[in-house]
């Protein structure tokens, strides 16, 4: 038995009674309404620690150009709210890093804008940097000066949260992942009946009764995780995917387990929680033998599969992959045949996540499936790595108390949708999903919102 | 035509300014040495692209206006960016030239520099207007900002002038005196100033570069891809 396993008491083998996932011992995060001079004086406490150097060298990098103000999806969708100003916000946690790092910060500290962390201060950070910033890093790649504001901001996120000041449904979700394996609390034999019913609606589509989703297949290729959303709201999704790796005769498994990808404290900024979630879910994909970790369809679950769980756990003896790439893969290869004329007379554009694009990396990929799926494809104004975020990102939607702001940042996004004409908004992220559909419905946009598993699914040859 | 100078004046171009450099790099070594302790995050994941050649791209995009839709979009404002930092160049340039090296600074190149110190003064004073009238970019500035920017046109001004009358044949000025001592006072007080940006640069650009090239979205077109995708 692994040390997590034993850390956790879970057993090694599978057994008929649903186990207990998640922590042994569970946990609700103390919640604070407003900062009190000891939660002040720990922040204090917790600053040094957060400074890497990408982080202290985007707190004193800002040289106050502003050319970040026209690529923030908050300040050109509000333009009349300047404080929404990447520069400005990234300064409610650069004035306090001043004031203790800067030569001329600790000397004259007005001249150089350093203040000390008082409780104002403190509550600007939380209402611009948990509300007022989805760090998707649009910023930094406009930034002449190379300034990190995601890395800057999730810093200044985990020093928050470690006080308790943290939206608080975005700190449950992170809880109910920490508690129960998954942050919707999905029991285990719940989840594994509903894959079972998906397997059952799968096998009665037509050519697809012998398709199967394997649970727990120990040996298989693919170790394939899921969103929470698709079990509880989306399970055809779930279906859709199964079917594309049906067709192309993937060995592919999901885990009773560890199957939820999502990772938020990603967004709350609590490394501890991160690691731990990142070695459940690394432990899984050992515990079965399975040879790649494939990340499904989701954002910041496939960043922090790709490119953080690695760093997390300090390696991993697996390769870790997408549907995405995976799908983009297969058409090249010639392992799945579509049939374009399934949609034919639909147009269709494609919304890139920020974290699947421009901090993932996956940029041409989904340009391949959806181009060998459909004849009608328009880009967006600004695509692939210089898209704009849609505004669901970096935990937004798990904080009702700025959904305001949130769908009003959404309207760069809702008007380059509307300008491609497309009926059918295509991403690959639950998160994106959401807002999307929000953004759509806010601005009458006559257009549909749909993952690439869903594209392709109905569009095989089999 | 050569020019001439006091002792006086000389004392002031040479060791005077010596002392001030030498405190100017102490700061900067210290100032490094404090970002260098601090440790790079790590990645430990299979990459998709060079780390090192993304670090490369990202440290020469301010030569590639196309590459940052901030200043694709504002091609006049990075035009003004380009010529302001050469102008700082060879303003900082022609102090050292004008003790160590006169006779490198002929008419025509003393010219073609003070054209670059007119044009960077006009451009100081555009940015001082924009700095005092656009919302945004007055909501972020601080009192170092305008200080900053105000000092760096009165050093064009003033080094436009010296520049004048030394074609002139008139090395020992009034002019020259204080071109000297903003030079002094420069080296001195930068360190402590947002002027230093330029040693945060390429941490901030190689960090940028080592992040963003390793995951495959800088260098594109130049992948060492070691993921590597099996389908049995």
């Amino acid at each position: 038995m692994s040390d997590i396993q034993e850390k956790l008491g879970a057993p090694e083998e599978e057994t008929a009674a649903p186990e207990k996932l998640g922590a042994a011992e569970e946990r609700k995060w103390p919640f604070k309404s407003e900062y009190t001079p000891e939660m002040l004086a720990e922040m204090e406490k917790l600053l040094p620690g957060k400074l890497n150097r990408v982080v202290a060298t985007s707190l004193a990098g800002c040289i106050h150009c502003g050319m970040c103000s026209d690529a923030c999806h908050y300040s050109v969708s509000i333009p009349e709210d300047k404080t929404l100003v990447p520069a400005y916000k990234a300064d409610r946690f650069r004035k306090w890093y001043k004031s203790r790092y800067d030569w001329m910060g600790r000397i004259f500290p007005s001249f150089v804008g350093a203040q000390p962390l008082t409780k104002e201060l403190a509550e600007e950070m939380y209402d611009k940097l948990f509300g007022g910033c989805t760090m998707c890093r649009r910023c930094t790649y406009n930034c002449p000066m190379g300034v990190d504001y995601g890395m800057m901001v999730r810093a200044a996120r985990g020093i928050m949260q470690q006080v308790g000041r943290c939206p608080a449904n975005l700190q449950e979700t992170v809880d109910t992942h920490y508690n129960h394996g998954n942050n919707m609390a999905v029991p285990q034999d719940e989840f594994i009946e509903t894959i079972e019913w998906i397997e059952e609606e799968l096998q009665d589509e037509d050519g697809c009764a012998n398709f199967t989703i394997p649970v727990d297949k120990k040996g298989a290729q693919y170790f394939l995780t899921l969103n929470p959303r698709e079990p509880k709201y989306y399970p055809l999704t779930i279906q859709a995917t199964a079917k594309v790796l049906n067709a192309a005769g993937i060995s592919f498994t999901i885990s009773s387990r560890y199957w939820d990808l999502t990772n938020y404290a990603l967004f709350n900024g609590n490394d501890a929680d991160a690691k731990l979630f990142a070695m459940w879910q690394s432990e899984d994909v050992q515990r079965l033998g399975c040879e790649y970790l494939l990340s499904g369809e989701c954002g910041h679950g496939y960043r922090a599969l790709r490119w953080e769980l690695p760093n997390w756990v300090g390696g991993v003896p697996f390769k870790i992959t997408s549907v995405m790439e995976l799908m983009a893969l297969l058409i090249e290869q010639g392992k799945l045949k579509l049939d374009k004329s399934v949609w034919a007379g639909k147009r269709f554009t494609y919304h890139d996540s920020c974290n699947i694009a421009r901090s993932g990396g996956i940029l041409d990929e989904p340009r391949t499936v959806i181009r060998a799926a459909v004849d009608d494809f328009v880009e967006m104004e600004h695509n692939k790595e210089r898209s704009f975020c849609c505004g669901g990102g970096g935990g937004a939607l798990a904080m009702p108390e700025f959904s305001p702001r949130r769908i009003a940042a959404g309207k760069i996004k809702g008007d380059e949708i509307r300008a491609t004409g497309a009926n059918v908004v295509l991403q690959s992220c639950h998160n994106c999903t959401d807002q999307l559909k929000e953004i759509v419905d806010h601005y009458h946009i006559d257009a549909k919102v749909m993952n690439l598993a869903e594209l392709v699914a109905p569009t095989l040859v089999l | 035509m050569e020019n001439t100078v006091s002792h006086a004046l000389a004392i002031l171009e040479e060791p005077v300014q010596y002392v001030a450099l030498s405190f100017m790099a102490l700061m900067y070594a210290i100032k490094i040495r404090g970002l260098l302790k601090k440790p790079f995050p790590p990645e430990k994941a299979e990459l998709k692209g060079d780390r090192v050649s993304g670090a490369l791209l990202s440290l020469t995009n301010v030569l590639r206006p196309w590459d940052m839709e901030s200043t694709s979009k504002h091609l006049f404002f990075y035009t003004e960016f380009i010529i302001f930092h050469v102008a700082v160049a060879l303003t900082i340039g022609s102090t050292f030239f004008i003790p160590l090296t006169p006779w490198l600074m002929t008419p025509t190149v003393s010219a073609v520099i003070m054209v670059f110190m007119g044009l960077a003064f006009l451009i100081g004073l555009r940015r001082i207007y924009r700095r005092l009238t656009v919302p945004e970019i007055k909501i972020i500035s601080s009192p170092d900002d305008y200080f900053a920017i105000i000092l760096m046109t009165a050093f064009f001004a003033v080094g436009f002038v010296t520049m004048y009358l030394w074609i002139e044949g008139k090395p020992e000025t009034g002019f020259m005196w204080i071109f000297f001592l903003m030079t002094t006072f420069f080296l001195l007080y930068v360190p402590f100033s947002k002027i230093s940006h330029y040693v945060l640069y390429p941490f901030g650009r190689v960090n940028y570069g080592m992040i963003f090239g390793g995951r495959g979205v800088l260098n594109k077109s130049k992948k060492d891809i070691t993921w590597d995708p099996k389908i049995s």
